[in-house]
């Protein structure tokens, strides 16, 4: 019956009746009008858009957020200091008391500047705002808030020298 | 103050801007060449040391570079009654290429890897780590010094402020061509200079109290001290910006913003000169 209805058409005769729906092309089989004003195309087509956009984003995000892991970095100090001496290495300071040993960050809990131990004055001293620690990294004065971090230290025991493990 | 005014808005600051970029981009590249990143304080120390001409070199670039963006900002200031028929978009983002052209400016200082180079990122960094729920992920893209040293700076120096700052400029620049021959006595300045004068450096030393950042820093550096790396480091610049961005003729607020950028920018110059006195 159906058959018999469209043998005599041309699919010009189909096409002629299709609208014009722009980016979105979704005729229904019960409508041939367009499904939604443009404006509505638009808004969903920008909505796809920055869907895709953040589906895009989030691996970069994820990829550049990583943080590879770092093997601890072990630092030698060959020879002994002498009692109440430090070494100021590129990333800490050592001091040793003589009965005891410690390495502190040269890291600025403010905002990260390099430190300086200022040994007439027998504290640290941060260069860019001036907060200053004392030789167990405590804060004296501000701005800083928080202690200076500290490293594991062992003693060598066959040259009098130290590991600093950071 | 008329004479003053038009005198002014004659200069061909834009041009004398694109010049300097072309001679920064060029010396860069040579610079480039012998620069590694993994090794900065090394890189920069041979650089002006031992490579043959690589003091000057590198003068050429940072001299340059320093020119690039106080003839743009001599441009914005020159061409801003001009510009009052851009439209929002274009003038939004030819404004946004300055905070661009400053991270390029400070990338580059942050790469000689020295005593205040070093700190300078390290500040930076601690300001982004401060902006909460994204300061992480900005600070991954753009600095990461901590993780990665000097990596992503430099990547971000050379190409990704780079090409930003292309994108925001393109549609601007490309109007315009920029010949050497006609700009004779600024080239011959600027390389004649560069001879002379020699780019700062200043390796760590024991004993040091004081170092001061770059001198577009200088305030921001002295606000630190004060107010939480948030509000100092990004509400208070950013509220420049977004003063400078709105700042047209055609918006009803305009007396009020220009009032704010002026005040702004003469509280930011007290703060650089106590900065600077310490």
């Amino acid at each position: 019956m159906s058959a018999n209805l469209f043998q005599n058409m041309s699919t010009s005769d189909f096409s002629l009746h299709l609208p014009d729906c722009g980016w979105f092309p979704s005729h229904s089989e019960h409508s041939m009008t367009c499904p939604a004003p443009k404006k509505h195309l638009t808004t969903k087509r920008r909505f796809l858009l920055l869907c895709a956009s953040i589906a895009a984003l989030y691996p970069i995000v994820r990829f550049v957020g990583y943080s590879i892991p770092r093997k601890p970095r072990i630092v030698e100090i060959a020879s002994p200091l002498p009692a109440g001496g430090f070494h100021l290495g590129p990333d800490f300071v050592l001091f040793d008391t003589g009965t005891d040993a410690w390495a502190l960050s040269r890291k600025c809990t403010h905002l990260g500047c390099t430190i300086n131990f200022h040994e007439k004055d027998n504290l640290l001293e941060c260069p860019c705002h001036q907060s200053r620690f004392s030789k167990e990294g405590l804060v004296l004065h501000g701005p800083a808030k928080k202690p200076l971090p500290r490293y594991k230290v062992e003693r060598l025991k066959d040259n009098g020298g130290y590991i600093v493990i950071i | 103050m008329e004479l003053i005014r038009k005198t002014f808005e004659d200069i061909r600051w834009g041009e004398f801007s694109l010049l300097s970029l072309y001679i920064s981009v060029l010396s860069g590249i040579i610079v480039g060449l012998q620069y590694d990143p993994a090794t900065p304080l090394y890189s920069v120390t041979t650089l002006d040391l031992l490579v043959p001409f690589g003091g000057y070199f590198r003068s050429l670039h940072f001299y340059s570079s320093q020119l690039f963006f106080l003839f743009s900002i001599c441009h914005l200031i020159g061409i801003f009654s001009q510009a009052q028929s851009y439209s929002d978009k274009q003038w939004v983002m030819l404004t946004a290429t300055l905070p661009v052209a400053l991270l390029i400016l400070f990338t580059g200082y942050v790469l000689r890897g020295d005593a205040t180079g070093f700190s300078a990122g390290m500040i930076a960094e601690a300001i982004l780590l401060d902006i909460p729920f994204i300061g992480s992920t900005i600070n991954n893209l753009l600095f990461s010094i901590s993780d990665s040293g000097m990596k992503r700076i430099y990547l971000n120096h050379i190409i990704g402020f780079g090409l930003l700052w292309g994108w925001l400029a393109w549609s601007h620049v490309k109007k315009y061509r920029v010949a050497f021959n006609r700009h004779i006595i600024l080239s011959i300045s600027i390389f004649l200079f560069s001879v002379f004068v020699t780019a700062p450096f200043e390796p760590d030393h024991l004993g040091v109290t004081h170092i001061n950042g770059p001198w577009f820093f200088l305030g921001l550096q002295e606000l630190l001290r004060y107010l939480p790396p948030l509000l100092a480091g990004v509400i208070f610049p950013a509220s420049l910006l977004f003063a400078i961005a709105y700042l047209q003729k055609k918006n009803s607020k305009f007396t009020l913003l220009l009032l704010f950028v002026l005040s702004w920018l003469f509280l930011y110059a007290i703060l650089s000169i106590i900065g600077l006195n310490r």
